[in-house]
Parts: C-alpha cells; sequence; structure tokens
C-alpha cells in the first residue's frame, strides 16, 4: 500500500518581479511504500529538494496532488499530522537545531505537539539512544562535531513518532566519518523500527545502498527501479551527465573495451569478485 | 579567539543555589536589590550585606570569580562615591575653597560603595548559578500573567532560546569570515577609528546575509517540527518548587523584616 503519492504534480516558485514564472517539477508522479528505503537522485536544480518540501506540505503544488496517508498536503486541517508523520531533515545541521541542549532540542517538536511532559521525557531519551546520542544529552550543540549535530536533527524528528522521514542531501556537509555515522543511523531506523526513509543525495554510493532509486532530471522522473536495475542503464545516466558508482563506470568501460565483465555491478567487491573471475577464465 | 568568550557567565555545579527554582532565585534577587537600596543606615545595611555574601557563598563559585566581576566596574563604584562625598548636607567637618565635606556626605559615600558592589554582587550570584535556558524559562513563567494584555510571552521566550543558541554559532562565523577576508589582504588592526570601522564592513555584509539565510532554514525546521506560535506547547521540563525554595524564601522574609525593622527604628544615615 503507498504511504506518499504525487500525482502528476507540477511545481513554480514565486517568480521575482517582471520574471516568468520557472517551472521546477513538469508533472511527476511517484509513489512510496511503508517501510521502503528510497534514494531520489539528481543533479542541482533537477527538483530534488523541491520534492522534499512537497511530501510534507512545506510546499504546496502548483498543479496535482500529494497525498499522505491518504491526507492532502494541502488540506490545512491536517497538515500538522502530515507534518509529524513525514519529518524532515535538511543539510545544514547548524540551521536546524533550536534549543542551546541537546536533550531540549529534540523535545522541541514534541512539545509543540502538546504532549505530555513524562511522554516527552521517555521519547527524548528513547531518540537520543536510537541515533546513539544518549551520553551527549546535555551539551551544547555547538560543541558537537557535525555528524553529531546531524544525528540529533534526526531525533528531533524521530521523537514525533513519524512514519517517515525525509532526508535533503543530510551528508553533503559532512566529512566521510559524519557521512557514515549519518548513513548507518538512517539504515538502522529503517531496519529496526521500519521507518520509511527517503534520502535525496547526489552521492552515489549512498543511492547504491538504497532499496529503489528514483532518478530525476529538469523536473521529471528520468528512470527508476532498483539500484541494480538503475546504474545498469548507463548510457542513459551519462546522457544526462549523471555519474554512476566507481565501480559500475569501471565494469562499464571495461566492457566497451570488449572486456567480458558482466552487467550490473555495484560495489568495489562485486567488481573485484568479477575481475578476479574473469582472470581466473583466461 | 571570538570563540572564548564564554556564553553568559554560568558556572556548573551542584550547589544549593544551583538546585532552587530559576523563578525562585530570580524573584528574591530582584527582592534583595530593592533591600539594597532600601536600607538606610548600618544595621539594616548589615543585614543585606551579610545575605549577599551568604549566597556568594552557599553558590560554590570561586570567590576570584565574584572579584573579576567587581573589576570591570571598579572605576564607577570608585567615581560615583567619591563624587557623594561632596553632596552632603548639614555641618561641613573640612572644607576647601567651595569644596566641603560633611559627616553625611562620608556616609553617603559609604553606603553608595556598598550598593553598587552588593548589586553586582547580587546578580553575579544569579546569573553564575543559572543556565541561559534556565534563566528565560524563567522569565517565561514570571512573565505569564502579562499574556492577559496580550504580550506574546511565548514568543518573546523563543526569541530569547534562538539568540542564545546563535551567538556561538555566529561568533564562530564571525570568525571565519575575518580570516577570509584578512588571506584577502584586509587590514583589521592598523589605521585611525574611521579606518577601522570601515574595515568592519566587510565582516558584517557577509554575517548578515549567512544570518538571514540561516534564519530562513530555522523557520523551516521549526515548522518541520510543527512549531505554531497560536498554540501554547507543554514543556518536558517542569519546574517543581522543593523545601529548599521554601527555605530560601522564609530566609529573605526575614531579611525584609530586619531591614523595615531598621530602618524604621534607627536613625537614617544616608
Amino acid at each position: 500500500m503507498e504511504f506518499i503519492k504525487a500525482d502528476n504534480v507540477r511545481f513554480a516558485y514565486e517568480p521575482a518581479e517582471g520574471e516568468l514564472p520557472r517551472e521546477v517539477l513538469h508533472g511527476v508522479s511517484l509513489e512510496i511504500k511503508k517501510g521502503e528505503f528510497v534514494a531520489l537522485l539528481g543533479h542541482n536544480g533537477c527538483g530534488k529538494s523541491t520534492m522534499a518540501k512537497l511530501f510534507n506540505g512545506m510546499l504546496l503544488p502548483t498543479e496535482g496532488k500529494v497525498t499522505v496517508d491518504g491526507m492532502d498536503t494541502a488540506d490545512e486541517e491536517t497538515i500538522y499530522e502530515v507534518r509529524r508523520r513525514v519529518g524532515l531533515v535538511q543539510q545544514n545541521p547548524d540551521n536546524q537545531l533550536v534549543a542551546s541542549i541537546v536533550e531540549e532540542d529534540v523535545a522541541f517538536g514534541p512539545e509543540n505537539l502538546g504532549i505530555e511532559p513524562k511522554e516527552i521525557r521517555r521519547r527524548v531519551d528513547e531518540a537520543l539512544k536510537a541515533v546513539d546520542m544518549y551520553e551527549y544529552r546535555e551539551n551544547a550543540p555547538y560543541k558537537l562535531s557535525g555528524g553529531q549535530k546531524q544525528r540529533v536533527a534526526i531525533a528531533g524528528i524521530i521523537a514525533m513518532e513519524p512514519d517517515c522521514i525525509v532526508l535533503d542531501e543530510p551528508t553533503a556537509m559532512l566529512d566521510p566519518r559524519g557521512r557514515d555515522e549519518v548513513m548507518e543511523t538512517i539504515h538502522k531506523l529503517n531496519r529496526e523500527k521500519g521507518i520509511t526513509i527517503i534520502l535525496i543525495t547526489h552521492y552515489m554510493d549512498e543511492a547504491v545502498q538504497a532499496g529503489r532509486v528514483i532518478v530525476m532530471d529538469e523536473g521529471n522522473i528520468l528512470t527508476q527501479g532498483t539500484p541494480r536495475e538503475v546504474f545498469s542503464q548507463v548510457e542513459l545516466l551519462k546522457q544526462h551527465h549523471l555519474d554512476v558508482p566507481q565501480a559500475t563506470e569501471l565494469a562499464y568501460r571495461l566492457r566497451s573495451y570488449g572486456c567480458g565483465i558482466p552487467d550490473g555491478i555495484l560495489n568495489e567487491e562485486e567488481c573485484v569478485g568479477a575481475l578476479f573471475a574473469l582472470i581466473g577464465k583466461e | 579567539m571570538l570563540s572564548d568568550i564564554t556564553l553568559g557567565q554560568y558556572f556548573p555545579g551542584r550547589s544549593i543555589l544551583h538546585r532552587l527554582d530559576p523563578r525562585v532565585k530570580m524573584v528574591l534577587v530582584l527582592v534583595a536589590i530593592v533591600l539594597i537600596f532600601t536600607s538606610f543606615n548600618f544595621a539594616s545595611m548589615g543585614l543585606v550585606v551579610a545575605l549577599v555574601i551568604a549566597g556568594m557563598l552557599l553558590s560554590g563559585v570561586p570567590i576570584k570569580m565574584y572579584l573579576k566581576s567587581m573589576k570591570a566596574i571598579l572605576f564607577i563604584v570608585a567615581f560615583t562615591s567619591i563624587l557623594n562625598l561632596f553632596y552632603g548636607t548639614g555641618e561641613p567637618i573640612f572644607q576647601w575653597g567651595f569644596m566641603q565635606i560633611t559627616m553625611n556626605g562620608v556616609y553617603r559615600c559609604i553606603f553608595i560603595a556598598i550598593r553598587i558592589t552588593a548589586l553586582i554582587l547580587c546578580s553575579s550570584i544569579l546569573t553564575f548559578t543559572t543556565s541561559p535556558t534556565q534563566l528565560t524559562d524563567a522569565m517565561e513563567r514570571l512573565m505569564k500573567p502579562l499574556k492577559l494584555f496580550r504580550v506574546p510571552v511565548h514568543d518573546i521566550a523563543m526569541i530569547m532560546t534562538i539568540a542564545l543558541r546563535f551567538v556561538p554559532t555566529l561568533l564562530e562565523e564571525t570568525d571565519k569570515i575575518m580570516s577570509a577576508q584578512k588571506a584577502r589582504g584586509a587590514d583589521m588592526e592598523s589605521g585611525g577609528l574611521m579606518q577601522r570601522i570601515k574595515a568592519l564592513i566587510p565582516i558584517l555584509i557577509p554575517l548578515f546575509v549567512s544570518a538571514f539565510r540561516r534564519a530562513y532554514d530555522l523557520a523551516m525546521a521549526m515548522e518541520c517540527r510543527c512549531y505554531n506560535s497560536r498554540v501554547t506547547p507543554t514543556k518536558m521540563k517542569q519546574l517543581h518548587m522543593a523545601s529548599r525554595d521554601a527555605v530560601a524564601i522564609v530566609v529573605v522574609l526575614m531579611v525584609i523584616a530586619g531591614v523595615v525593622v531598621g530602618d524604621i527604628f534607627l536613625p537614617v544615615l544616608a
């Protein structure tokens, strides 16, 4: 059953004075099921961040409809329920923490929902444990590393007990270690709590780890499917100046030189395996 | 460099003053300040000073920290008390040209010095033992009655919380921008006053631009977390008064009584 559904969504930002409105989404339709891990991939300016804000009603489509569990995001009566169910984590961790103490920041969401103090305490502790930041609960956010701050931001969303978390390039401003921490956290939440994840990224190796990849280009969906299905269409992606994972790229180039390496290689391990098999044959 | 500035003057600890309800602490400090300015003889003043010293000792904060907070205002204390020396009324005990010193002037001088010192120490006790978050929290709750007059108490508290939260972030950013401009050859350490003020422009403009961008992001993040200024949210940390708060209130009430009695029955000195 689909949880989030976008039906022929068009979107244009309010134009500056004297300019014509420029449409960034030209009729996108997609469905996301409960418990899925979806990666949304594309260039800068392809409309993927706009898409993220449409999922929880931060932006409303100019045409078409977005529904979350049957609730229209344009319906003002259910907008807070939609935002509780679909949390959004942004790129810059510094700009999304509200309070000057970690646990108080995590409590911000549930406090806004008017939940009982005792229940808030329970949720905050649970959320901080889920992202492995419980020991830091009394710290000031500005003393944490980027990856830690981003995990606190994720905890702030989890404390609202959402069904789905949309992450808009959550690792773009982090160092490699912070990226690993955040990716690990996201996967754990998906696996253990069954939270639906929509990961917006331009890192191919992050997209490969998803259950389904949706590739966007110039406001349209270019292709979608499992990572293997998507990244075997190397030519299509290249035509649209999109990258493929390094291992896939290597296999593709070897094959174009007449090497008998198989299709659909996604990571280093598979690539190494295929190369060994090849050498062994000859 | 800039990030060395500590936020507020909070001195973390577990003393009885740290654990007092911040609302009670805030009100009691205000009362103490009023008392400082309404004690008119040595007996009353002595009582208030004893209260302040007791507070300093109970706070568990090193006395050195209090002395440090005094350093900045030493000049003001000296200046105002010496000025007051010459404004006394009554029989002069010393005369030189048009300047005269009376006994009343001497008392005034001593009292004003004690008053300003006690005032600073008193507010230091509050800021040393109460974290900025507790302070805003206490303020929000103390201002609650103002809601009747349509004062947006919750919004004001939210503004204070966010301001406190972004002080270190923006300081860090200023540091970065300064380094970046220096790397481009900006000179901020030489030249006259006007030149130095002008040198700040290339720092302030990028800082403002980025602050607005941050504000936009933050507003978005807050809305994503269901922030709605029309609804009063619940609080995770409830403030509870304990028996130690009652003890503190009783102690201060006793000092109030002492000061009132002293003021009524003993001669007014200054």
